[in-house]
């Protein structure tokens, strides 16, 4: 009899959803909302994310690079959305991921353009990315100068750049002896 | 220093070759694997030990032998209140015994030390380590029709991601279930899917009329190889969201009780603060966890308005959650080191008033439950876990508090915050459903008292230590903390490049499911199901069960639905058309 008197004291426990929106607290991790003018496929989403839900890769032909999010991996836990250094990933109040009978549907996916090295001609990163390190550069204060070495810099690959510094250490050897 | 002087008792009957200790109060002796089972029993039976956790390793690469290390709780065997140790002498006491690999070897601890059992099982079927003597050497935890001769957890076996081929159905070997002797009882499968928290797990129960008189149990069909995947491919970032996993209820214990094994390790201390946190989000686990179990111990008996008015305060505690940690569940904020997210006032001053909701409501709906008789009688009597059972097998959790034993992790061995917190460790002594859900309903008024306290005396500061700590490769320590179910026991050993060499998680339902078989004796087939929740299993899910009737040999497969109405409604008899 008590159970019932409590049910008349705290009346209907449920909320009206689905057909009004549920309020969830400020600090709520939902679905991570991509922007993708933002991002500069720098994959630091990807190296962070623990289950594998971001991947950023070259694509079949290897002229662009691809970041994908298949929100069917996706624990909710905004590693991302730390590590991202444009905001291009935050995580939002979003928490209706379901999809009709399609997995398909749960993957986002934004194509990037790609840079090619300066020396080489071998594409190693996005063009994005590269303006990006430009557009800080500028911040920095640096002369036109060392602007424009740092930027021809940034456009050569790791494995050019590995060559370039092998070279130097030889020259420098050779120049002692 | 600690533990000293157990070892010096030790040492008067066996040699113990080595002593070491890291962290302070976790001290790993290494004896030879013949002295294994003496060595264990002495500090068991003894000087009041229980065994944590049992973990079998293949250090083959790095001293050329398997090594076993049986974790023993140093706390008083507390048949009695007197039997008890003081909080000065408390300690884990690790027995380290190396199995060379040309002869893997040793004599079981079993025979002496039932608790044992199904570590050993275990350590058979991943590392193929032979305990000569063991009374119980079925497989445990692999599938009937996974081959011979691979043991996954060997380094060398095989890639986490290896699934062998499955056997066809009709040549599927079949599990050997244990028999009771004589003539006339009635066998009934319960499972595969369990009917209060429909999760994998087979039945058999035994019977005599409507009454068990034994059962055994086939579990593990959800067995994921966690293990396998972190030593294989994780580094310690992800490996605390991967923990989380191991369970969907109080997958945060794990969590910190994963991280904070890598953490002791090293020796690494994390600012007050972040203990604090880990504390709140623990804390909030097991409110939800306990109303879930009070709830469904309520709805299995067929007392439905009570579990919806439970699962309607359980979901004040989930809000707490969301306001804490961003998530229903306080999943995804605990890293090495502290914390992710820390708490704002704003959200504290909420949490507190949630608390009190929730505080009064738990306490209204309780009294209405215990008004009612027809579902207290159902609860009394039932399941009773026997004291020297329960000493045997080392059960823990509200499982064993409720068979009058002071056995709570949080008091025998305070971990992060609890230094500054009081709390009552609540113990009843029927040992029945009803002593265990007892438990529970004191447990959520304390944890609310807890929840309250970090909440006020949690210091300001940062949630996270700098980093200066380095991973030392194969240091070694295990974790505990109180899991809404009981101890969870994680143990790290730190491998190279950051990465962990081997982890051993121990849910806390793990040393509860041995114990279980002598709970269901002497019950009815009514109370089987509520026997079960009462324990309130960890097991990723069953939903037939099978009756075999012991006079006549019939055998009979019950649907979940048939199952369930008759637990609920106690009318017509599953047998009765046999
Ligand atoms: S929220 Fe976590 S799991 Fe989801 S994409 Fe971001 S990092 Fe990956
Ligand atoms: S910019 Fe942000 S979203 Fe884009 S690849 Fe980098 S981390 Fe990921």
């Amino acid at each position: 009899m008590k159970l019932l008197d409590m049910t008349l004291k705290y009346g209907n426990a449920t909320h009206d959803y689905p057909f009004s929106p549920y309020a969830v607290p400020e600090g709520f991790r939902g679905k991570p909302e991509y922007e993708y003018d933002l991002c500069i496929g720098c994959t630091a989403c990807a190296v962070a994310c623990p289950s594998n839900a971001m991947n950023v890769e070259l694509n079949e032909a290897k002229d662009k690079l691809v970041w994908e999010f298949d929100c069917g991996r996706c624990i909710y836990c905004g590693r991302c959305d730390e590590v991202c250094p444009t905001g291009a990933i935050r995580l939002g109040q979003n928490f209706e991921t379901a999809v009709r009978f399609n997995k398909e549907d749960l993957i986002e996916t934004g194509e990037l353009e790609l840079e090619h090295c300066l020396k080489c001609n071998k594409a190693f990163t996005t063009k994005k990315l590269i303006a990006y390190c430009v557009q800080n550069f500028l911040k920095v204060g640096w002369t036109q100068e060392v602007i424009d070495e740092k930027t021809k810099y940034i456009q050569t690959c790791p494995e050019c750049k590995k060559h370039d510094a092998a070279g130097l250490i030889t020259d420098y050897k050779g120049a002692r002896r | 220093m600690k533990g000293d002087k157990f070892i010096n008792k030790l040492k008067e009957k066996i040699t113990v070759k080595d002593v070491s200790r890291m962290p302070e109060e976790q001290i790993t002796i290494t004896v030879d694997r013949a002295d294994l089972p003496e060595a264990v029993r002495m500090l068991y039976y003894d000087m009041g030990g229980w065994l944590s956790t049992m973990v079998p390793n293949d250090e083959r690469a790095i001293n050329g032998n398997y090594v076993l290390y049986y974790a023993i709780s140093m706390e008083g065997g507390k048949m009695t209140p007197e039997d008890e140790l003081p909080p000065e002498d408390k300690c884990w006491i690790t027995v380290k015994a190396y199995i060379p690999a040309h002869d893997p070897t040793y004599p079981s601890v079993t025979c002496k030390v039932p608790a044992a059992v199904w570590y050993e099982r275990e350590a058979y079927d991943m590392f193929g380590l032979v305990a000569v003597g063991l009374p119980d050497p079925r497989r445990l935890m692999l599938s009937d029709d996974w081959p011979d001769g691979l043991y996954p957890l060997r380094k060398d076996a095989m890639e986490y991601n290896y699934r062998p081929d499955p056997v066809d159905h009709a040549d599927e070997p079949d599990y050997d279930f244990m028999h009771p002797e004589g003539s006339g009882t009635l066998d009934i499968p319960l499972g595969p899917l369990h009917i209060t928290s429909d999760e994998p797990g087979h039945f058999r129960l035994y019977c005599d009329g409507d009454t068990i008189i034994d059962a055994d149990y086939r579990l593990f069909y959800q067995h994921r190889g966690m293990e396998k995947l972190a030593e294989n491919r994780m580094s310690y970032d992800q490996m605390a969201f991967l923990a989380e996993r191991v369970c969907g209820i109080c997958g945060y214990a794990h969590a910190t009780a994963c991280i904070e094994a890598a953490e002791r390790a090293i020796d690494m201390e994390i600012p007050r603060r972040a203990q604090a946190i880990r504390i709140i989000n623990q804390e909030i686990e097991r409110l939800h966890s306990h109303m879930l179990n009070i709830g469904l111990a309520c709805e299995v008996t067929g007392n439905i308005n009570a579990f919806m008015h439970i699962f309607r305060i359980r979901e004040y505690s989930m809000e707490l959650a969301q306001l804490v940690s961003g998530g229903r569940k306080t999943y995804g904020n605990v890293v090495v080191g502290g914390m992710r997210r820390d708490i704002s006032a704003k959200e504290t001053k909420r949490g507190l008033e949630l608390l009190d909701i929730m505080e009064t409501q738990i306490k209204e709906v309780w009294e209405a439950v215990m008004e009612d008789d027809s579902q207290v009688s159902r609860w009394k009597g039932v399941g009773i876990l026997d004291r020297q059972v329960a000493r045997d097998f080392s059960a823990v959790g509200p499982n064993i508090r409720g068979s009058g034993f002071k056995r709570d992790t949080r008091y025998d061995h305070p971990y992060d915050f609890h230094d500054a917190i009081d709390f009552k460790v609540i113990v009843e002594d029927g040992g029945d459903v009803f002593a265990r859900e007892t438990v529970r309903y004191g447990e959520l008024l304390q944890t609310i008292s807890i929840i309250r306290q970090c909440f006020e005396l949690m210091p300001s500061g940062s949630i996270v230590i700098n980093h200066s700590k380095r991973i030392i490769p194969n240091a070694f320590a295990l974790a505990n903390n109180e899991a809404p179910r009981g101890e969870n026991i994680h143990w790290i050993q730190h491998g190279n490049a950051h990465k962990v060499n081997r982890w051993r998680c121990r849910a806390a339902t793990y040393n509860n499911w041995p114990s279980l078989r002598y709970q269901f004796r002497g019950n009815t087939i009514a109370d089987a199901a509520l026997i079960v929740c009462s324990m309130d299993p960890c097991y990723s899910c069953t939903d037939r069960t099978t009756l075999i009737d012991v006079k006549t040999g019939k055998s009979k497969i019950l649907s979940h639905d048939e199952l369930k109405r008759y637990a609920q409604t106690l009318k017509n008899h599953p047998m009765k058309n046999m």
